[in-house]
């Protein structure tokens, strides 16, 4: 049986590539410690910025509001309900009852209402279901937190996630979307700064800290990633993982260090308003706008 | 041995020869690894060698989850 390396108790948690084992107790500290830690390393924000935690109901961004709250950060949750059948409403329900245990206010956007459903979307759309699903959450979470005055957008991207994008952007060489692979993208044209907190835990860091703070989280997987490639890259860098612990970190860690730096030199992407929404885009109409323009001619669209 | 498992929001039904299992072979009999799944009994974390008993309340935390984002 392992010890808890504070305290001597019975350990509950043993991280490998930290070669440390925790009680429930100091992993919870250890935890909100990591987080504290790459809020103030990245310069996210600080206790004066109102942040809005973008919540899906998940285990990543209930952690994550979780410990903003413990460590006295002003942190509102903004839900976006997809409409994704007996999933959406269930994530909406949880992270409704999360909040109210916090006692912080959660915003909640409808999909359907602003644009479509994302199974409507999908019935016109090419793109992978999680491509247009990020696309279209990223324009509503950014357009909200203006709205409603927010200075900070925190998601609970964590370095599983990091690093599998980083893994899918370093196979294609994909060198626009490597340029804006930072924990922290400053605000201006437009952009409310956006960061992430948990991107130096892992996902069964994170899962781990939810299940030992008695956070009721949606477990379910939304039925549209199922064969995400995002997960056939995390399989592989766990299999990696798990022979050679500490990769994932280090994969990662060693790209802000060192790429990125170079990467950032080379940054020259223009922004300007949508011409309809006014919203920052590089083209003259924004994608959302276009997606609605498609959905209005295909007929599925609002008001159509 | 019969174990009922808690998965993803589902009750699965899985079966052991022996009347001992240990949480690592529960998550082998899953084909999920220790790197992102955990077995949690009777509502506590337990590590990979704790033997599970017929009876146990069992769920299985896969933490992996997809999408972009």
């Amino acid at each position: 049986m392992k010890r808890c390396a504070k305290c001597s108790q019975k350990a509950v948690v043993y991280l490998p590539h930290h070669r440390i084992a925790l009680c429930k107790e100091h992993y919870i500290e250890w935890f909100e410690r990591r987080v504290e830690r790459t809020i103030r390393e990245f310069r996210m924000f600080s206790k004066d910025d109102r942040v809005l935690v973008a919540v899906s109901g998940g285990k990543d961004s209930l952690s994550l509001w979780h410990a903003l709250h413990r460590l006295g950060y002003q942190a509102d949750g903004l839900y976006i309900n997809l409409g994704i059948g007996e999933y959406s409403n269930l994530s909406e329900e949880k992270a409704k009852k999360f909040a109210q245990s916090l006692g912080r206010t959660l915003h909640v956007i409808r999909l359907k209402d602003l644009v479509e459903d994302i199974p409507t979307i999908k019935e016109i759309e090419k793109r992978p279901a999680c491509s247009v699903c990020g696309n279209l959450k990223r324009y509503y979470m950014n357009k909200s937190a203006k709205e409603l005055g927010f200075s900070v957008i925190a998601t609970g991207h964590n370095l599983d996630d990091e690093s599998a994008t980083l893994m899918g952007n370093v196979l294609s060489w994909n060198l626009g979307y490597l340029q804006r692979q930072y924990p922290v993208l400053k605000e201006g044209n437009g952009f409310v700064k956006k960061v992430k907190p948990l991107c130096l835990i892992t996902e069964k860091e994170s899962a781990l800290y939810a299940l030992l703070s008695g956070i009721d989280f949606v477990e379910e997987e939304c039925p549209y990633s199922v064969d995400a490639s995002s997960i056939e890259y995390k399989l592989l860098l766990s299999q990696i993982e798990e022979k050679s612990p500490g990769t994932k970190l280090r994969f990662y860690l060693e790209f802000l260090r060192k790429i990125q730096p170079l990467l950032r030199r080379e940054e020259k992407l223009e922004l300007k308003p949508c011409s309809i929404c006014g919203e920052p885009t590089s083209a003259d109409v924004c994608t959302v706008c276009r997606l609605k323009q498609r959905l209005t001619l295909s007929g599925k669209g609002q008001g159509s | 041995m019969k174990l009922r498992v808690q998965y993803r929001g589902k009750e699965l039904e899985l079966e052991f020869e022996g009347d001992k299992v240990k949480a690592r072979d529960l998550l082998k009999a899953m084909n999920l690894s220790r790197e992102y799944a955990f077995v949690v009994v009777n509502g506590e974390v337990v590590e990979e060698d704790y033997y599970i008993k017929e009876g146990d309340q069992v769920r299985v935390i896969n933490a992996i989850s997809g999408g972009w984002g």
